[in-house]
């Protein structure tokens, strides 16, 4: 187990470096660069200004060179300076961090408290009333573009109806903790209905299987008890094809993540990347990508593990 | 309902408080390193520039005590090798002008900040001003002399100078190289001795909010509010939703809604906010790059103009609030013209023009050339501002009807503002200038200006526009002293520009200010130098508390 | 119980079917329907900005005076080609990858289905965010089909193909490896068939099943992602109505003129949905042994 685990590890590592010398590819790709931006800004700048600024952001070398400096330093744990956000890459995104863990922690937690109990009973009468509403859930969470959802609500919501706020953090002047929670509703909403989806196809479906197979007949021809044999015996072998999707999962709750900070304006990590992306902060860019990639990863390989350990039939190779 | 009710009562400022809501955070808090509109809205109120430009747009004494010009004496032109001349100009600072630390504000801080300024690593934007000057000489502790080696009819106006506390940022400054991010300004901010204004910042929260106190070394009127927080919501729906419930009491008109935002929130919540729209120096136009065959027939360069209705568009998207442009100088300027060549919307005329230039109509669609070539442009401006798709799309649409084809093309601001327009790789770029009052067009209109490989891209004439009378023009302008000849010339500069359109004028963009009924004394400046300037004017009138 | 099953498939299959199909004609009817008003999709017309329903504009008009009806049915057109192209190409890239996964096996398999669950599992907006932002010019692509209106199709187009073909090859890789055991395959492998041989002749046309349901559900998927790229701005770009950028700018109007931010969403998700009912229908009726994925 543990040399399974270290070897994961290590190939965890290696994909790391590999995507980071991709995204470090990619950004050297985009257009232009941050200082003339500050040209359009500045009625006074002259390109001699310009010129002395591009070599005093480094932006006139070769791009394997840069790339090399840049994970020297990151390897340190220097992940750079933040042009946009005048601190550290590392410090602008911490807080951040937390901040997005929180969103998508409600949302993962609610979305799975929703989708494996529905799951399993529809699985036990398909076809009944309750087995027709989880489908159509199910297919509706899977088929929604999340922004135009997150429109929706705030449409019904914050617009019309004015019970919740249309986005941001906090309200201004306070920010307590029922604040707080009240401005996390409908992001949280917004999140766990996309993500429902899918949790509950894979419950369900699982849950048939499960129910279908001859342990079940054998444990009710034994005489169990229907909630154990639910409970006790489907469930557990259910689950081992939902953890997999779920572990799979933890990159599209990433993107869901940065639609809905875009959304409501929740200044959390995905909004962080996809402002500094457009803003040329490069620093800041690839040190969230890189994090986000990383935390996928090791979802992975908890999902793996989980795997292993959920089905003694699996041997780790 | 109840929820908002509630808070509403509850959230209100109390006395003696103001929250501004902007939809930026400044990235740095240094005053003279980039220009950022939230960071200078912000440092306005805990610093003063020495010299600036008012709301009547004239230049005034801030840190100083009184402007240099030749006649009383202070301002002193000498002449330079080579058949040039410089200038001296003579400031005094205010007497009681001293550091939120109590360390009296002298000489040696301006000098400190000139040398920075001319360090080329230390990462200060603007060096044109700190090059033009030689010399400071200090004559005690509040008087100095500054020799600058150019001779300009805005000699006097040093509002970009904004003075560096030498005993702080000594130490910061040592490392130019560094100097950006080694600066207090950034890595402590709240110290109060980088302040000398009617406040100082006493908190700040990244991302989220500033909160600024009153500085008791301030010099000049006492300041109506205790405590000012000026908060940052990037979302104009949460903007809102903050003000109505009462957390924020204004909306900064500098960085807040957009103009259709604000007249949409005006119909819906006119009776509890009143909204001020003032035009500013934002000159929206259409740049043509004059090196496109197509475009440099001035024929087809008057049709594109006569082909579009900017009065139908200024009164039907912006509610008439965005006077229409007719040459790069705005209305508010001193030296603003009406006497130039004017382009009505006449679409009988634009067809009429476009086939003198030999572009002929076949029915409805788009016009060819002689070789059957088609009349096809390609437009380009920032992505993901609103109103200028909007625009773009109504320009496409109306150049439609009299035969031209508009290829749209969207790119982010930092793609437009390098290459594409420093490059010189577009067809026709929508965006705006800032400047401020009176603002010398050399590098946007000289022949010598215009950005090329040769010359190392240097220079802001994206048109390539090149006339000798307009290059005679502008450099008489510039060692222009006396003000009456000095409008002539620019009258007739402004002319010029509107007989041979190397740019498309369109509107000069106005900003919306959204101010509760109670706040009085705030004056929009229609430039870039922010109302908050002059803080210390404010003041509440007539508010009922918990309202 | 089968039977039950297949009539209730058919149902699926037939209602989803005929969602798309309807979806489909009004959309290519556009310009026909244009005629009929006697307006144009991207006729700007100042004087009457987001105007009421009326007989001239059935559902009112844009912000721009722009008739809503002919923009929602041209965004419709250049969305369902997109999706349908790019799913195209998705299908074609993930055949071929099942294909060899699942016929060669092994360690080739394996390092295809760690390459394809590394690209489920990838935060993939993000790095879609990055790639839709890079410089055509800078990859060495000439200036004038870099900036041409018909790159950002095909930059959406290569996008999402390369990042949706996942789910076909998924199913491809399961149907092929289940297929290679079958008798006719190890007759033909017997008889000395070269390996290319007996993909393409005998494996492939047994594959059509699967290919055809995973391209319809991919699909759905590729529609998502152009909408959101297209709505963050990076996809289709304005003048090209696409159901995504018509969502852009209505978060700012939304206080008072919800219906631009309705009709938009909500054909995206009666479009999806529909692909994923046809693609689980198609899936019971022609292959009912599969499992859910």
């Amino acid at each position: 187990m543990a040399r399974f685990v270290l070897l994961r590890l290590l190939q965890t590592l290696l994909v790391l470096a590999i995507m980071s010398f991709v995204i470090y590819g990619l950004i050297g790709l985009m257009p232009g660069d941050p200082i003339n931006l500050m040209l359009a800004a500045d009625p006074h700048l002259t390109s001699a200004d310009v010129a002395r600024l591009k070599a005093l952001y480094g932006l006139d070398q070769p791009l394997l060179k840069r790339y090399i400096a840049w994970a020297g330093a990151a390897l340190s744990g220097n992940f750079g300076y933040s042009r946009l956000y005048a601190t550290t890459a590392i410090a602008a995104l911490a807080p951040r961090l937390a901040n997005t863990a929180l969103l998508m922690g409600l949302s993962f937690v609610l979305s799975l408290a929703l989708a494996l109990p529905l799951g399993a009973l529809a699985a036990r009468r398909p076809g009944s009333a309750l087995d027709l509403c989880a489908n159509l859930l199910s297919f509706a969470g899977i088929s929604v573009p999340p922004f135009w959802l997150a429109l929706m609500l705030i449409l019904v919501f914050a617009v019309a109806l004015g019970w919740l706020p249309p986005g941001g953090i906090a309200t201004i002047g306070d920010g307590g903790i029922l604040d707080r929670a009240w401005h996390l509703v409908l992001p949280v909403s917004v999140l766990t209905l996309a993500s429902i989806g899918t949790y509950l196809r894979y419950m369900r479906a699982g849950m048939i299987e499960a129910l279908r197979q001859d342990y079940v007949r054998t444990a009710r021809a034994k005489g169990a008890s229907e909630a154990r044999v639910l409970w006790g015996h489907a469930l557990r072998n259910a689950l081992i094809p939902v953890i997999t999707v779920v572990a799979l999962s933890f990159g599209s709750l990433f993107s869901g993540a940065l639609v809905t900070e875009t959304m409501f304006a929740y200044p959390g990590m995905g909004k962080l990347i996809y402002d500094a992306i457009l803003g040329n902060d490069f620093n800041v860019a690839l040190a969230g990508l890189l994090f986000a990639t990383l935390l996928v990863l090791l979802s992975n390989l908890a999902a793996d593990i989980a795997y292993a350990a959920a089905d003694p039939r699996i041997s780790l190779r | 309902m109840l929820a908002a009710a509630l808070s509403a009562t509850a959230l209100a400022s109390p006395a003696g408080e103001l929250s501004i809501g902007i939809t930026q955070f400044p990235s740095t808090l240094n005053p003279d390193i980039d220009l950022m509109a939230a960071k200078s809205y912000v440092l306005a109120m805990t610093r003063r520039p020495i010299t600036t430009y008012d709301a009547s747009w004239h230049l005034v004494c801030m840190l100083c005590t009184e402007l240099p010009t030749v006649a009383n004496g202070l301002a002193v032109p000498f002449d330079l090798p080579g058949g040039r001349r410089g200038i001296r100009v003579t400031y005094t600072l205010q007497p009681n002008a001293r550091w939120g630390d109590g360390v009296p504000l002298t000489s040696e801080d301006v000098r400190f900040t000139w040398q920075v300024g001319r360090e080329p690593q230390s990462g200060l934007a603007n060096s044109e001003l700190y090059r033009r000057i030689t010399a400071v000489e200090i004559k005690d502790d509040k008087t100095f002399t500054l020799v600058m080696n150019k001779l300009d009819y805005d000699y006097a106006a040093i509002n970009d100078l904004e003075v560096l506390p030498e005993h702080l940022e000594r130490a910061a400054a040592a490392d130019p190289a560094n100097y950006r991010i080694h600066t207090l300004y950034d890595t402590n901010p709240t110290n109060p001795g980088l302040y000398f204004g009617p406040y100082r910042i006493s908190e700040v929260s990244p991302g989220s909010h500033i909160v600024l106190e009153r500085n008791p070394t301030w010099w000049g009127k006492p300041p109506a509010f205790r405590r000012i927080v000026v908060w940052t919501v990037e979302n104009t729906a949460a903007l809102e939703a903050n003000l109505l419930a009462g957390g924020l009491d204004m909306v900064a008109g500098e960085l807040g809604f957009s103009l259709d935002q604000a007249l949409a929130f005006e119909r819906r919540h006119g009776d509890r906010f009143r909204v001020l729209y003032k035009p500013s120096l934002g000159y929206e136009h259409v740049d043509l790059n004059l090196d496109n065959p197509i475009l440099a027939d001035k024929r087809v360069r008057q049709a594109l103009l006569y082909a579009v209705d900017r009065a139908a568009i200024s009164r039907e998207l912006f509610a008439g609030r965005q006077p229409v442009a007719d040459s790069f100088v705005s209305p508010l300027d001193w030296v603003f013209t009406g006497d130039v060549p004017r382009y009505p919307y006449d679409p009988a005329k634009a067809r009429a023009l476009l086939e003198a230039a030999g572009w002929h109509a076949e029915g409805r669609g788009v016009r060819r050339d002689a070789a059957g070539r088609p009349l096809v442009l390609a437009l380009a401006t920032t992505a993901g501002n609103r109103v200028r798709e909007l625009i773009e799309q109504v320009l496409q649409s109306q150049w439609q009807q009299v035969g031209i084809e508009t290829r749209l093309k969207n790119l982010p601001p930092r793609v437009l503002f390098g290459d594409n327009l420093v490059k010189r790789q577009f067809t026709m770029a929508l965006y705006a200038w800032i400047s401020s009052p009176e603002n010398d067009p050399r590098s946007v209109l000289r022949s010598d200006e215009i950005p090329s490989a040769a010359n190392g891209f240097n220079g802001e004439n994206f048109t390539g526009f090149r006339d000798a009378e307009a290059d005679h023009l502008i450099d008489a302008i510039e060692i222009e002293l006396d003000r009456d000849r000095r409008a002539t010339l620019w009258h007739r500069l402004e002319a010029l520009y509107a007989e041979k359109l190397p740019a498309l004028p369109l509107f000069f963009r106005a900003d919306a200010y959204v101010l509760p009924k109670w706040l009085h004394g705030v004056v929009p400046t229609g430039h870039q130098y922010p109302t908050t300037l002059w803080i210390e004017d404010w003041r509440v009138v007539g508010r009922t508390s918990g309202s | 119980m089968r039977l039950l099953r297949r009539a209730l498939a058919e149902r699926r299959v037939a209602w989803s079917g005929g969602v798309l199909l309807a979806l489909a004609l009004a959309a290519a009817a556009a310009p026909a329907i244009a005629g009929l008003l006697g307006v144009h999709a991207q006729t700007v017309d100042l004087y009457h900005r987001l105007a009421a329903p009326s007989l001239a504009h059935p559902l009112g008009t844009d912000e721009l005076g722009r008739d809503l009806l002919l923009r929602l049915l041209e965004g419709g057109r250049i969305s369902l080609l997109v999706g349908i192209v790019a799913a195209l190409a998705a299908a074609g890239l993930g055949t071929a990858i099942g294909l060899v996964a699942g016929y060669r096996g092994g360690r080739v398999d394996a390092a295809l289905m760690r390459l394809t669950d590394g690209i489920i599992a990838l935060p993939l907006l993000p790095l879609l965010v990055v790639l839709a932002a890079i410089d055509l010019g800078k990859l060495g692509i000439p200036a004038a089909l870099a900036q041409s209106e018909a790159a950002s199709l095909y930059r959406i187009i290569v996008l999402v193909a390369l990042v949706g073909w996942t789910t076909v090859a998924r199913l491809v890789r399961g149907a092929t490896l289940s297929l290679r055991s079958r008798d006719f395959v190890r007759a033909a492998v017997a008889l000395g068939a070269r390996p290319r041989r007996v993909v393409l002749v005998h494996i492939l046309p047994n594959l059509a099943s699967p290919i055809i349901v995973a391209t319809t559900l991919s699909v759905g998927q590729v529609i998502l992602l152009e909408s959101v790229l297209s709505f963050l701005g990076l996809g289709i770009e304005p003048p090209l109505p696409s159901w995504g950028n018509m969502l852009t700018g209505a978060q700012e109007t939304v206080g008072f003129a919800p219906q631009l931010a309705l009709y938009p969403g909500l054909l995206i998700f009666v479009t999806v949905i529909a692909c994923n009912f046809l693609g689980d229908g198609l899936q019971d009726l022609l292959d009912p042994q599969a499992h859910v994925s």
